[in-house]
């Protein structure tokens, strides 16, 4: 059975953002998915590279260690999907340290000859959820950070086969339909994943 | 000018302090005040939780857990970010700083009946400046669309005041970095330190009076 590694970084239960994640786990479970959920803030994960972690980042022996769980939970999965909301022009603190602390030298990728390799070629499924409180248009003009981290930044570590990103943009107006339509999609795609 | 420096980078000493030190010097030389918020020293939590969420759209309490911040940013009409670039974008504790005191009210206004869209909440801010350093090449930078760079430059940049005035400098390829590459770089940050600050106006305005 394929594994699926959900990351989902939203804090409150009743949010958008959890009905998205809710409806990612299920339709993939029913797709034959064997899931590992994490829920960053359920698990209390620590966003913050530290003063040490800093100091060893460049050693592959040693960089693993303070997060060792997480990487092994990385190196195990075949697909992974981020659930996070946009804040501010970007994904939420606890998800870009996941970024920092996990994807480390030596795990999301390798340096050959001075040259930037992808090592997390065992994720041959990528995808994003999100929501950004703005339009389109908005996210357009600033750049849109969040959609080219994740679609070409963690793409390129990755190499995936297949990559979604699936974004419901100007969350501040969403009707109840309009999140509907996109709970919808979200169903869709996943149980095609 | 009232200058807000926001420094974030876990080790005393980096090359990131280095380039803080410098742009404090030049803020200083042009006669601002000046703020330094150190994230780290500070041990700031980046985790914008459940209960902040809750009164995320409750103005004015929204902004009491992070009060002296939004004192800060409202003091100041300049804004100066030192930071290191990871994973092409902000460390988590800095991206947490804009989660957690650029609030509704404070920084943008959310739309209501007269208005259709966000509004800029920052118009008092004239002046912002990144300075960074990069692990990637400018070339891999670009490639991956220079996230972090954008979410200040374009993405802060747009809640600030229409005619804000803007610097950045980034030192790519860090890890193969050179006394003499860190050194050149330092001399470009001053150089962008002394526009931004109008310091050649200062310089002629006192060589004339």
């Amino acid at each position: 059975m394929s594994r699926a590694l959900v990351l989902f970084a939203h804090p409150c239960h009743e949010s958008f953002s959890a009905s998205l994640h809710q409806t990612v786990v299920e339709r993939l479970d029913r797709a034959g998915w064997d899931i590992d959920n994490c829920d960053l803030n359920a698990e209390g994960f620590s966003p913050v590279l530290t003063a040490e972690e800093r100091r060893a980042y460049h050693d592959e022996e040693q960089n693993i260690e303070p997060v060792r769980a997480y990487v092994e939970r990385l190196e195990a999965a075949d697909a992974l999907i981020l659930v996070f909301p946009v804040w501010n022009f970007g994904y939420p603190a606890i998800l870009k340290g996941f970024l920092d602390r996990v994807f480390l030298p030596g795990v999301s990728f390798r340096i050959e000859g001075g040259k930037l390799r992808p090592n997390l070629t065992n994720i041959k499924r990528l995808a994003a959820v999100t929501t950004y409180g703005g339009t389109r248009t908005r996210a357009y003009f600033a750049g849109d950070p969040p959609r080219k981290c994740v679609t070409r930044a963690i793409r390129y570590v990755c190499q995936p086969e297949k990559m979604r990103y699936l974004a419901l943009y100007d969350m501040n107006r969403a009707s109840q339909a309009k999140r509907a339509a996109f709970l919808a999609r979200v169903a869709r795609e996943m149980e095609a994943f | 000018m009232r200058a807000l420096v926001i420094y974030c980078h876990p080790k005393e000493g980096s090359f990131n302090a280095g380039i803080r030190d410098l742009v404090l010097e030049k803020l200083y030389e042009s006669g601002a005040e000046v703020r330094l918020t150190d994230l780290y020293k500070r041990d700031f939590n980046p985790i914008l939780p459940e209960c902040e969420l809750d009164i995320y759209l409750d103005c004015p309490k929204n902004q009491q857990p992070v009060e002296a911040d939004v004192a800060d940013l409202r003091w100041a009409d300049t804004l100066v970010f030192v930071y290191p670039t990871w994973w092409y974008g902000l460390p988590a504790m800095l991206k947490g700083w804009l989660d957690r005191v650029l609030l509704p009210d404070v920084a943008f206004l959310m739309p209501d009946a007269e208005n259709s869209d966000i509004r800029r909440g920052l118009t008092h801010i004239t002046r912002l400046a990144a300075f960074t350093t990069c692990g990637a090449s400018w070339g891999l930078t670009q490639m991956m669309g220079a996230p972090g760079k954008r979410t200040i430059m374009r993405g802060v940049r747009s809640i600030c005041s229409t005619r804000c005035r803007t610097a950045f400098a980034a030192h790519y390829l860090m890890d193969s970095s050179t006394e003499a590459s860190r050194g050149a770089h330092l001399q470009k940050v001053a150089a962008k330190m002394d526009r931004f600050v109008d310091q050649g106006r200062e310089n002629l305005r006192t060589a004339q009076a």
